[in-house]
């Protein structure tokens, strides 16, 4: 066996060590951030939610899971309350979300988000909820790492 | 609400990986004998069917019993052992066969820890038969008639020709131990009541576990001789200390403790201090023969080995003592140079960090505690063999996980790996219970993750 060969099958060697190193790299990248990656991705799509104010009074929510697998959907009736406890209308099975995590309500006529004093804190569209915040079609509100879709 | 669609993609993945692990496994056998011979290995389509079998079975055991654990565990410690393996044959081929049938008895009692072990939480019923079995297999060497001397260490219990390091099996039984035992009593060790200096202490009876972890790890020390062992026992249980109570006191506690006791022990004994003296002087002409020859070989090794490293089978690790247990990272730096060693050392972190990973996302404190501290064997004993092998601090005899030639280290840390395996897979899909969490995952929920 000329040297040259098993030189070149010495370099195959480490770099294929390499590439089982990144394959790995990111399968926990997708594990940690996957839900968010896809968020970021898919946001050009989506209508400006200052603009969608205009656009209809939201009636429906739709609950994705951290891989933005669509998990269920729920209509805007009354108020519906988010977390692990049992007493809650969307139990995400997720262990970043609290168990009385948020609460989507109507308030003269408006509907609004607003975080129950949890853990992790709830997003809408990446801003962290600090009050009562109205919601309209487009939006995406974020407990732990699943994302609730508001749609028309 | 959870889905089976994440599960399968999780198992694909590990299937792909492990595909990938398998073949650089072979890939490297295939090497050694090429540089060693110029030709492929005979055993090869033998060996490599024997291990894609053993292999392919485990990773089946985890898509049956535990569908929703980390893909990356079995590929990544699969190829550790497989580069393990490859050194192993090279430096010598006779104990190839050994390490074949280790391997397989490895992967066998993985497979049966995950069938008998359904959910993590069936250990914390067994607090203190497990702790007990856990002493007696530290202490065990000690015992008249089986106990066996070797190269200085009374580390090895024989039955007639069968040898084996009790020790390696007892680290995971007191991992359980004090997992169980620590998230029983969790708050009342983090309450403090004393202060001394910038020190906050909790009661000093709440103390006393510490003061025995540490009496522990200087009987190993004294009577046994086994500095890597004292200090991997001493390390997991400070480090699990301050993982269940999320109080920094303990880790300056237990580093001050550390001091005392090491201090001690260059003072008392002659063994100890030769390690520190040949750390420090390996190329004295009067050492370098003798007692620093070793770790001379080992560190020229590396030299040798530059970037890319002289090619496996090419090099020649043979000068290193015990090249094949204690000093394999050497030979791995000769024959795959510092690319090789970065590698491996990516694997460790990886292997490391996705432990610690599920002890985070686990959601009882046990889990926790268990994972943290089943990882934190790994990650100890990684750091204190190759800072040891590589002169980054003074050497202390201890397994590199997975990759060293041992049978009782392999089939312990294969034990090991399906217990992070099942406690990975149970993190999902349980609810988490906030109260029974660990303080240190408590608080870095609070910060938001």
């Amino acid at each position: 066996m000329p040297p040259f060969v098993l030189t070149v099958l010495k370099i195959v060697l480490l770099l294929l060590l390499y590439f089982f190193v990144w394959r790995a790299v990111r399968a926990v990248v997708l594990d940690l951030y996957g839900g968010r990656v896809r968020e970021r991705r898919a946001r050009p799509a989506e209508p400006r939610p200052k603009r969608g104010r205009s656009r209809g009074a939201p009636s429906k929510v739709v609950v994705l899971n951290a891989d933005g697998g669509r998990v269920s959907t729920h209509r805007l009736t009354g108020t519906i309350q988010i977390g692990r406890g049992t007493n809650c209308d969307i139990r995400p099975d997720d262990t970043y979300v609290s168990q009385m995590h948020a609460r989507i309500s109507n308030r003269n006529g408006a509907w609004v988000v607003e975080d129950l004093g949890s853990t992790n804190g709830t997003y809408l569209n990446q801003r962290k909820v600090t009050g009562p915040t109205g919601i309209s079609p487009g939006d995406r509100i974020r407990v732990g790492k699943t994302v609730v879709e508001v749609r028309r | 609400m959870s889905v089976a669609a994440p599960d399968r993609a999780r198992r694909n993945t590990e299937l792909a990986l492990l595909i990938l692990a398998i073949l650089l496994a072979v890939g490297a056998y295939a090497l050694v004998g090429l540089g060693l011979e110029g030709k492929v290995p005979v055993g090869l389509a033998g060996y490599g069917m024997l291990l894609v079998g053993g292999y392919v079975f485990a990773h089946l055991v985890v898509r049956w019993l535990a569908p929703q654990a980390d893909p990356v565990f079995l590929p990544t410690a699969v190829l550790l052992a497989g580069l393990g393996f490859a050194i192993i044959y090279r430096l010598d081929p006779g104990l190839a066969g050994a390490q074949t049938l280790w391997l397989l008895l490895g992967l066998g009692l993985f497979a049966l820890t995950l069938v008998a072990i359904r959910d993590h939480r069936q250990l914390d019923h067994f607090t203190y038969t497990i702790g007990l079995l856990g002493i007696i297999m530290l202490l065990l060497p000690l015992a008249p008639g089986i106990g066996r001397t070797v190269r200085g260490a009374r580390l090895w219990v024989g039955i007639g020709p069968l040898q084996f390091q009790p020790a390696e099996i007892g680290k995971v039984l007191l991992v359980i131990f004090l997992a169980s035992y620590l998230n029983a009593r969790k708050e009342l060790l983090a309450v403090a009541t004393r202060r001394l200096g910038p020190l906050a202490l909790p009661e000093p009876r709440h103390l006393a576990p510490l003061l025995v972890a540490w009496g522990l790890s200087l009987v190993v020390l004294f009577l046994e001789r086994d500095l890597g062992s004292s200090l991997l026992f001493f390390g997991i249980f400070v480090v699990m200390l301050w993982v269940a109570t999320g109080r920094a006191a303990y880790l300056v506690l237990g580093v001050l403790l550390f001091a005392i006791g090491a201090t001690f022990g260059y003072l008392a004994f002659d063994h100890v201090q030769d390690r520190v003296t040949v750390w420090l002087n390996v190329f004295d002409p009067r050492l370098i023969r003798d007692e620093g020859f070793q770790l001379a070989q080992s560190l020229f090794a590396m030299a040798t080995g530059g970037i890319a490293g002289t090619g496996l089978g090419e090099g020649q690790p043979g000068f290193i003592p015990d090249a094949h247990t204690d000093f394999v990272f050497a030979a791995v730096g000769e024959e795959l140079g510092l690319l090789g060693t970065i590698a491996l050392l990516l694997l460790y972190v990886l292997l490391i960090f996705r432990g610690y990973r599920a002890a985070v996302g686990s959601p009882d404190g046990f889990g926790q505690l268990l994972a943290a501290g089943l990882s934190t064997i790994l990650a100890l004993q990684t750091f204190v063999i190759i800072g040891g092998v590589t002169r980054l601090i003074p050497l202390t005899g201890i397994t590199l996980p997975f990759v060293s030639y041992g049978g009782s280290s392999l089939v312990a840390n294969m034990v090991l790996l399906a217990l992070l395996v099942r406690v990975s897979s149970g993190a999902v899909g349980r609810p988490a219970e906030d109260a029974d969490s660990t303080m240190f995952v408590r608080a870095a929920r609070e910060r938001g993750g």
